[in-house]
């Protein structure tokens, strides 16, 4: 069984700009967001969400020079 | 049975189980925070539309596909539905706690959630919420339960979903503006051929920003419910906040400036992200709508801060930009945040009638069509700017020379301007005949004296623009009887771009035969 035969998982993999890194920002991000609820703000979960935002920007400026 | 009807009806359906889905999901909220009181209204909330949207859909399964007609009904009785059913939560919620339902733990009562008492008042923020406008009949929305913090910012988000996917799945046709989205040189189809695979890939586009926005959000500094909260209404461009005072609450540059790029995201054609995160970032100045959203952002900007600058609203330049910039990029998105507010700085409210005026002019212009904003549309705008050139030049050709207009690549023939210009003038005037009446209702209901007339046709276009910036007349007690339901009209009128409503009354009355 893969990723992409879990129930609604698989229909989001199937559906969006038809990339692996976004689809895996797409499925880190809510555990991201309940980590962070939990763990509360520290130097750790702030540089996680920082790299995490900057890697989306990096990521589609990456896409758009290598085309 | 009428097969136009059993069509409709098992649309309809549709949407009030799928509503009853999001309200049965909600229960996660108060069960996390401890809001077990708020549990019984969410079931019975849920329960009401499931009971319905079951018996219509199974009733009409056998019904034929909706064609044009059908898509715009179902789409404006489809919204009006989900505000009422999705205004159940309030009035419940509200009288739980007012009553005190004996085993059920509620907390004292507020005189915030006390208005929701009153069902007009729980209709107002439940279509506020679901068109995306961000009015409200709160005068403290850090004091509501967290689950209906959560379900105001919940409607606005799936509204945002809402109306991209109207725009660009079900009422592009010819004429609508919205065809412009895919009928350029440069892409010729759709994201994808079918309805179906076109509105997963927008869920998929619009969950993913809405992870990037929270996360952005909370590394400005926004704690976690706030930036999950202004997270999604940001992007919605909806504008509901959880604080008092809307962003102005947390007094932060850095806030403020990272809300900037999420109601921006919000104002793009969703076709248009779709190819960006393709890689295809041409997009960004060669699509005619993303290039203006940029001019027409920076240029408004500009005026505004020189104008609350030269006005000596604000003693520095830099914060003369701070909330010109936020403020009319919040208007021009239809987000609706306000940072101008009393308690911090300088009230919108107060402000120059001139720079009132300029914001008023962003909240009726609104951003691209395609994506989460209201207003008339950057397209429209552009179509009968040109089209009125196009005329005026056409005087000094030959009437044998064969001219075409050219809009965003695509390089219409006569029938095909006449469509595109027509329906711009068309949504145009009628925008500005409803904002007349609301105004005028406004002007008659309003005490004589209390506010300035630029307060009104501010207040009335933030309205039908679906914006929701407020210069004070919104409110429990501030605003009538009547002005709420001309709101509500507003509203609704607004988020649809007038004609399927139209469409829809004209049906309503012939069917009742009041009319022909």
């Amino acid at each position: 069984m893969t990723v992409s035969d879990l129930p609604v998982v698989g229909q989001l993999l199937e559906s969006g700009a038809e990339d692996r890194v976004f689809d895996g920002l797409l499925l880190i991000g809510p555990v991201l967001i309940v980590g962070i609820a939990i763990l509360g703000r520290s130097v750790i979960t702030t540089g996680i969400a920082t790299t995490y935002v900057l890697f989306f920007v990096a990521y589609i400026l990456y896409l758009g020079v290598r085309s | 049975m009428n097969e136009t009807i059993e069509t409709i009806g098992r649309d309809l359906g549709r949407m009030l189980e799928a509503l009853a889905g999001l309200l049965f999901v909600s229960i996660i909220v108060p069960l996390v925070w401890g809001e077990y009181y708020a549990i019984p209204a969410l079931i019975v909330s849920g329960s009401i539309p499931f009971a319905i949207g079951y018996f219509f859909r199974t009733r009409f399964r056998e019904a034929t596909r909706p064609g044009k007609l059908h898509g715009m009904i179902i789409a404006a009785t489809g919204w009006f539905c989900v505000a009422v059913f999705g205004s159940v939560p309030f009035l419940l919620i509200a009288w739980t706690v007012e009553i005190g339902l004996p085993l059920l733990e509620t907390p004292s009562q507020t005189g915030t959630l006390a208005a929701f008492t009153n069902p007009l008042n729980a209709l107002f923020e439940s279509m506020s919420g679901f068109t995306g406008t961000g009015l409200t009949m709160t005068d403290n929305e850090e004091v509501l339960p967290r689950t209906l913090q959560w379900w105001r910012s919940f409607s606005e988000w799936v509204g945002g979903v809402g109306v991209i996917v109207l725009t660009t799945a079900i009422l592009a046709r010819p004429g609508s503006g919205s065809l412009t989205l895919y009928e350029s040189e440069a892409r010729s189809e759709r994201i994808h051929p079918s309805i179906v695979s076109t509105v997963q890939t927008i869920w998929w586009i619009f969950i993913l920003f809405t992870f990037v926005s929270i996360l952005l959000l909370w590394t400005a500094g926004m704690p976690i419910w706030g930036a999950i909260n202004h997270g999604m209404t940001g992007l919605s461009t909806g504008g509901f906040s959880i604080t008092d005072n809307s962003i102005a609450t947390y007094d932060s540059a850095a806030i403020d400036f990272a809300l900037l790029p999420v109601m921006l995201l919000g104002s793009i054609a969703f076709p248009v992200h779709y190819l960006i995160l393709q890689g295809d970032l041409r997009n960004l100045y060669a699509d005619l709508q993303t290039r203006w959203v940029f001019i027409y952002m920076s240029v408004g900007t500009f005026a505004l801060t020189a104008l609350v600058y030269a006005s000596d609203t604000y003693d520095s330049l830099f914060a003369a930009f701070r909330y010109g910039s936020f403020q009319f990029v919040s208007a021009a998105t239809c987000a609706g945040f306000q940072t101008a507010v009393d308690t911090t700085n300088v009230a919108l409210g107060r402000w120059p009638a001139q720079a009132q005026l300029t914001v008023t002019f962003g909240m009726i212009v609104g951003g691209a069509a395609g994506s989460t904003v209201g207003g008339i549309k950057l397209i429209r705008v552009l179509t009968l700017l040109k089209g009125i050139r196009f005329r005026i030049t056409d005087v000094f050709y030959p009437e044998t020379a064969v001219r075409r207009l050219k809009i965003n690549g695509r390089r219409l023939d006569e029938r095909e301007m006449r469509q595109e210009f027509e329906e711009a003038a068309i949504i145009g005037l009628l925008w500005f005949i409803f904002l007349g009446i609301g105004m005028f209702v406004l002007l008659l209901i309003l005490p004589q004296g209390e506010y300035t007339l630029e307060n009104i046709i501010f207040e009335v276009a933030s309205a039908q623009g679906n914006v929701g910036l407020s210069a004070g007349i919104t409110g429990p007690e501030s605003l009538p009887t009547l002005g709420k339901v001309v709101f509500l009209f507003n509203m609704w009128i607004g988020r649809l771009e007038i004609i399927p409503v139209l469409v829809t009354l004209r049906a309503v009355f012939r069917r009742g035969g009041i009319y022909e």
